[in-house]
């Protein structure tokens, strides 16, 4: 992830020297540092700097890889695809498939469901998935509502075939009724870029935003996570035959640690199973933020000895959510990188 | 289900406010407390202790506490 860290105690004149509301965003939401991109650094170079690292740690030759899925929402270009870029900045053979999913919160676990039946099917070997994003450029830096959240980050994740018998159970999920309730409206096909798009405005609460700046109905999205994610976790254990007690960890998209207690607490989970810390130091980092929060808090712990039965559960922008219970044998390498610009 | 305690719950439920001092006539929009934050903080207290997920044109459609815990009596 970016070395740039910025901190919501450093931001009071965002909030119009209001340092009362800044305490009850630490407080009760959660919000402290974030990290961010430097101008010129994209999602495709935080991935590629993870794709590197995890191809040293593993050993792994580009000419072992038959497909390369990059999670993002914010591409290099509109076209072509981050993967097929990334593909040629990795050195990947032709014969090797590179394909985007255009999704966010929910994108990490969709892209290791595509890996994971890319593999079972027979089709490859190894899928290289990547899951990235640089939200913080895409909002408005004077929006208050939004700005303290967002961090950046990028992942690498080897889904490759072997010899041990493993199980995953997956359910993915969509409410396309709800899109516009975390969207950029302006700048695609839809809505053209533009200079009225391009038109600050400030809404009922001071925060400023384009229309080519990212949106959140921060009440709708909170109703959204603590009815749809509660039901969507008991609702895949009882598919899988699993008690939640049995779970050893609870992953869900690092949104802000409020959701998450409010999800655990409505689980009835023991909130030391369910990761919550990597919000809080690195902010909600779209795509990247359920693999942060495996390399983070539970690197040490996936990377010791043993198996562990996890879920990982990502919800947000689309409406879109996915969870997949799956047992983690012990992994080779689980670690955060700093990604310097000069990477 | 009874307003007094529905008045004890909207009030833990938002940062800075002082104890005891919300009333059933309480226009609650005009808290110096009252923001976004607040929405969430009061939403998620009456999901879990009433049952009823209320959406942000509820909170648009009432002034008062008491008029909110009409709203929520009516859903139950």
């Amino acid at each position: 992830m970016p070395s740039l860290e910025k901190c919501i105690d450093d931001e009071v004149d965002l909030f119009g020297g209001n340092e009362k509301q800044i305490a009850r965003l630490k407080k009760t939401i959660g919000l402290d540092r974030r990290r961010v991109v430097e101008p010129g650094t994209t999602a495709a170079d935080l991935c590629e700097t993870a794709a590197r690292r995890l191809m040293v740690a593993m050993d792994l030759q580009p000419t072992h890889i038959d497909t390369v899925i990059c999670v993002t929402q914010t591409p290099d270009y509109s076209q072509p695809c981050n993967a097929a870029v990334l593909h040629g900045r990795l050195d990947l053979p032709k014969s090797c498939a590179a394909l985007d999913v255009n999704l966010g919160c929910s994108g990490y676990v969709y892209g290791l469901w595509l890996a994971h039946m890319m593999v079972s099917a027979g089709g490859c070997e190894r899928v290289l998935l990547l899951a990235g994003d640089t939200i913080s450029q895409i909002v408005n830096p004077k929006d208050r509502a939004l700005a303290p959240l967002f961090g950046d980050g990028g992942s690498a994740t080897l889904v490759q075939r072997s010899e041990a018998q493993a199980q995953a159970w997956f359910s993915l999920q969509t409410d396309g009724k709800g899109f516009d309730r975390l969207i950029v409206p302006a700048g695609g096909q839809r809505a053209p870029s533009s200079r009225e798009t391009q038109a600050e405005v400030v809404d009922d609460a001071g925060n400023v935003r384009s229309a080519e700046n990212l949106f959140m109905d921060g009440a709708e999205i909170f109703n959204f996570s603590i009815v749809e994610e509660p039901k969507a976790v008991r609702d895949l254990a009882d598919y899988a035959e699993v008690e939640l007690d049995a779970v050893d960890y609870f992953v869900f998209h690092q949104a802000n640690r409020y959701i998450l207690s409010n999800i655990a607490k409505r689980l009835k989970i023991d909130p030391s199973k369910v990761p919550m810390q990597t919000v809080e130091r690195y902010g909600n980092q779209s795509s990247a933020s359920i693999p942060s929060a495996l390399c983070g808090e539970l690197g040490e712990q996936l990377c010791s000895p043993g198996t562990r039965r996890v879920l990982l559960s990502g919800f947000g922008v689309g409406l879109s959510w996915a969870s997949v219970l799956l047992d983690l044998s012990q992994l080779s390498v689980c670690e955060i990188v700093d990604c310097t610009t000069s990477d | 289900m009874s307003l007094q305690k529905f008045i004890e719950d909207f009030e833990e439920a938002v940062e800075d406010i002082e104890p005891n001092s919300l009333t059933a006539a309480t226009n609650f929009k005009a808290l110096e407390a009252w923001d976004s934050l607040a929405v969430l903080t009061v939403t998620d207290v009456i999901d879990m202790e009433y049952a009823v997920l209320l959406k942000k044109k509820d909170f648009d459609c009432a002034r008062t506490v008491e008029e909110l815990y009409d709203l929520v009596t009516q859903v139950r």
